[in-house]
């Protein structure tokens, strides 16, 4: 009876350890700014995972901002630095809160790059709206952020790239018109992956394709019993992690179980050092950069200060993020000859901002009915034997 | 019937990991009657040592060494790296609190858990290592191998289930055909009395930490060869570990192993037949009830003490 007791003790000392590890943040605190000098150096906050499985993606990002800081602010008579804060995929959503609460503190952060992830901004927005502080997410693509009657994030959010409502149904497209039968579709309980999952489902029913939805902890980290349950017919298995290293995984997984199933991630795993399986796709918001020559001094610049990383997609999506912050810095500024007053006024200005030329190419502005991209598209790479992302459309 | 066979793998891959992890709660609590929550920690720190041991050895690309080379050397480095980890653990965590009501020594595994992770994660970052095993020989390890039915055995799959059993059925010799494995049932059974034997208690103390922490390394590189590891993936692995061990009867070492095999396809065939969604919160109602309704396990013997 004794050694029942002390084990049921332990178990629950064990669980009350792992929940306290993972308790949340505190209250919203609403500082309002008295008035910054736009003579002296103001901050930009960034958040987004710098470590963790989606790690590669917030240091892709943070390398952009910092090389559009460097490059833009001086141009535009601005004195900016950048402050980070780190929300790792692995913590939730509650670590996001605690970032906005410090960023909202901190009355010399007039914006906020980020969140990159949909679930930190449903998580944030609240409480950097009642701050006046716009945030502008270079990655964010949930659907119900900017959309629909219940929409998540606050009108001082925005992002650069087009959400979910393009990338769902543009990926159920491509594998519609790959001859797509019967498709797995995978969501990991968290809103990213089930947004995404759910707007690709709904185009492949539309079509008569058989559709199998999989719901998978964000823990898991073995997926055979998984990939037991894919068909041996499935053409494709959508895979909308945020974790390049598990798309990898499942990949090898459905070869080890002898499934012909070509893996379809999002842009959560266009990780081309992770995410490597010939054959499998991946779709993102951005495409070859390189592609528009007017972008070759950009390029060029932040190669030098980048020297040995590899061009990615999540990375120019963060220039442009930035360059449209500091655009609504520098108008807030005039407007307040010289101060910002109130960062309500970097918030009113952000949708007014139109970048010609921008990085992503063509012209950039802002939807006039929601805080969304003008004809943004999502583009879908396939990878190489050798490991490389060609994109295919 | 294929879906049957594939999860019955899938449970006995997954099952033998639990098991060797459970061997090392089993060995510990049969002798100290400590429950080792570093234990789950000790299995990650096998799975980076794996890792690293691997990049030494040239990468899964290009590696200097046969494949089966490098497989065994990551493994006993690995084992060799968790013992002297065990070690260490044993000697400044729970030595001091050995006569500390039994309280203590539970909230410092549980310290001793935490400090591990996090220092890891502040030393080698929080992104998940991937031992990209598809890379040996061109994927030779997940392509190759022997079918039942329709169902694909994989090399990769038959290399972690035999190793598995190999180190288990070393480990039942070890303990019941030597003589350290005598002093450790000796110890087990009565402490004190075999300290009145002229058992050296200590040295059979720390015989089981590395016995148990080698164990957890070799489960961590048998795991990490299919599935990425991070710093913190020790805490729910450990967990089922611990879960394994209290199925099969905790300090009996073959309840651990059939605890961990119980375990894992118990998960494998939730997975398969009932809800992807649920079968972590199915494991864990089967440690409840094993520890409401059979608090010995399968195999462990109910503790009859004389009041």
């Amino acid at each position: 009876m004794k050694r029942r007791g002390e084990m049921v003790l332990a178990f629950a000392v064990i669980v009350a350890a792992s929940l306290a590890s993972t308790a949340g943040a505190g209250s919203t605190v609403a500082a309002k700014t008295q008035g910054v000098s736009c003579k002296s150096t103001l901050k930009i906050g960034f958040t987004a995972p710098f470590t963790g499985g989606a790690g590669f993606l917030g240091n892709e990002q943070l390398s952009w901002a910092k090389y559009a800081v460097k490059t833009l602010a001086p141009k535009y008579g601005l004195k900016i630095k950048l402050i980070t804060g780190d929300t790792p995929v692995e913590q939730g959503p509650a670590i996001a809160q605690t970032i906005a609460q410090k960023f909202i503190a901190d009355k010399t952060v007039v914006a906020v790059l980020g969140p990159s992830t949909s679930g930190n901004v449903v998580a944030s927005s609240q409480a950097f709206w009642q701050a006046g502080l716009a945030h502008i997410s270079p990655s964010a693509t949930r659907t119900s952020l900017t959309k629909g009657p219940a929409k998540s994030a606050t009108p001082a959010f925005f992002r650069v790239v087009p959400g979910d409502y393009i990338q769902g149904p543009s990926d159920a497209a491509f594998m519609l018109k790959k001859g797509a039968k019967n498709v797995v579709l995978f969501d990991f309980q968290e809103p990213y992956s089930q947004g995404l999952a759910d707007a690709a489902e709904s185009v492949l029913k539309a079509k008569s394709v058989t559709t199998t939805r999989l719901s998978v902890a964000n823990t898991v980290t073995d997926f055979s019993s998984f990939v037991t349950k894919v068909p041996s017919s499935a053409d494709f298995v959508f895979f909308p992690t945020q974790k390049p290293g598990d798309a990898q995984n499942i990949a090898q997984q459905l070869l080890e179980q002898g499934k012909k199933a070509k893996v379809f991630g999002g842009d959560g795993s266009n990780d081309a050092s992770q995410f490597k399986v010939p054959g499998s796709f991946v779709s993102n918001f951005a495409p070859d950069i390189s592609g528009f020559a007017y972008n070759k001094a950009v390029i060029a610049g932040w190669k030098k200060d980048n020297s040995g990383q590899a061009l990615g997609s999540f990375g120019p999506p963060a220039y442009l993020a930035t360059q449209v912050a500091l655009n609504a810095i520098k108008k807030a500024c005039a407007i307040g000859k010289g101060q910002i007053k109130d960062r309500r006024d970097v918030v009113r200005n952000v949708k007014k901002i139109v970048v010609k030329n921008s990085i992503l190419g063509g012209d950039f502005r802002f939807s006039t009915k929601s805080n969304d991209p003008l004809n943004a598209k999502f583009y879908i790479f396939e990878i190489q034997s050798d490991g490389s992302y060609q994109l295919v459309v | 019937m294929d879906t049957f066979i594939q999860l019955t793998l899938n449970g006995l891959t997954l099952g033998s990991v639990y098991a060797l992890i459970a061997l090392g709660y089993s060995l510990v609590y049969g002798i100290l009657k400590l429950l080792n929550f570093a234990h789950g920690d000790v299995f990650m720190v096998g799975t980076f040592i794996g890792f690293g041991a691997i990049q030494l050895l040239g990468g899964t690309v290009n590696p200097i060494v046969p494949v089966w080379a490098l497989l065994l050397l990551i493994t006993l480095a690995a084992m060799a790296g968790c013992a002297c980890l065990g070690v260490v653990i044993e000697r400044f965590a729970y030595r001091p609190l050995r006569d500390a009501p039994r309280i203590a020594p539970l909230i410092s595994a549980l310290g001793v858990s935490f400090f591990i992770a996090y220092s890891m994660q502040l030393l080698f970052g929080a992104e998940p290592r991937n031992y990209d095993t598809f890379s040996l020989n061109g994927g030779a390890l997940y392509t190759n191998g022997f079918d039942i039915g329709n169902v694909r055995v994989p090399m990769i799959r038959i290399i972690t289930i035999v190793a598995a059993f190999v180190m288990m059925i070393l480990l039942w010799l070890l303990v019941t055909r030597t003589r350290v494995g005598t002093a450790m049932r000796a110890t087990s059974h009565d402490r004190e009395a075999a300290a009145m034997m002229g058992i050296d208690i200590d040295k059979v103390i720390v015989f089981a930490f590395v016995l148990g922490s080698a164990l957890a390394g070799a489960a961590g590189v048998l795991f990490a060869l299919r599935i990425p590891t991070y710093a913190t993936i020790g805490f729910l692995i450990g967990l089922k570990g611990f879960t394994a061990a209290v199925i099969g009867g905790i300090g009996s070492i073959p309840g651990a192993m059939a605890g961990g095999l119980v375990l894992g396809f118990a998960e494998s065939y939730a997975q398969g037949y009932i809800s992807t969604r649920w079968s972590d919160l199915l494991v864990f109602v089967l440690l409840i009830l094993f520890l409401v309704f059979r608090p010995q396990g399968i195999l462990g013997k109910a503790d009859i003490r004389k009041v």
